[in-house]
């Protein structure tokens, strides 16, 4: 899936990914793409409930080993 | 309408200072209005030097390496990151005053009020929390 910006929060614990998703996002244009890059596993339900109370649609999300990865649309 | 986070810290440890920043970033991540009222002990954690080397509970000291070894951030690194979002530090006058402290003892940012400017912000509140 094509992002317009990857935010690498590996290795970052609670609350470090969310808080450096959130940055990231605010760079962002309403529609446009953020890929998500993390190793937490707090992280998984973390960031699903973060996009759904900030409004922004969550797309889609896979692990590769022990990476998750996640691509949120910015509402 | 933003959702409103209203926190008390009351306790100065290393375990309460965590739970109270995370609990604090995370909810100015998701675009909350954010207010930590910091009385008695809870002062700790926004005092200059105190909250650079909060105490474990007793007995547990061994976990300092398990913040390390998870690559949790510092409270000093939390407590910057929490004003970067807007997380507004009140600290309380009249523990203050008890404890002969000034504003100056307290990192940059902080406001000084009484109870009631705590309530009056609380009272809108979606969430209150005590720690």
């Amino acid at each position: 899936m094509k992002a317009d910006l990857v935010v690498d929060a590996k290795g970052l614990a609670c609350p470090m990914p969310i808080v450096r998703t959130k940055k990231a996002m605010d760079t962002l244009q309403s529609g446009q793409v953020l890929e998500i890059h993390v190793t937490d596993k707090g992280a998984k339900n973390d960031l699903s409930a973060w996009a759904k109370s900030a409004g922004h649609e969550m797309i889609d999300m896979i692990e590769e080993g022990d990476v998750l990865k996640f691509w949120a649309r910015k509402a | 309408m933003k959702k409103r986070v209203a926190i008390i810290a009351a306790n100065g440890g290393l375990f309460d200072a965590y739970k109270v920043f995370n609990i604090a970033t995370a909810a100015a991540a998701t675009e909350a209005e954010v207010a930590i009222f910091f009385t008695f002990e809870g002062l700790n954690l926004i005092h200059k030097e105190a909250y650079k080397q909060l105490p474990l509970p007793e007995g547990k000291e061994q976990i300092q390496q398990g913040f390390a070894q998870a690559n949790v951030p510092s409270i000093p690194e939390l407590v910057g990151m929490a004003q970067e979002m807007g997380v507004k530090f009140i600290a309380c006058q009249m523990t203050m005053d008890v404890m002969g402290l000034t504003k100056e003892h307290f990192v940059d940012g902080i406001d000084v009020g009484g109870a009631v400017t705590f309530l009056d912000f609380a009272k809108d509140a979606d969430i209150t929390l005590t720690f």
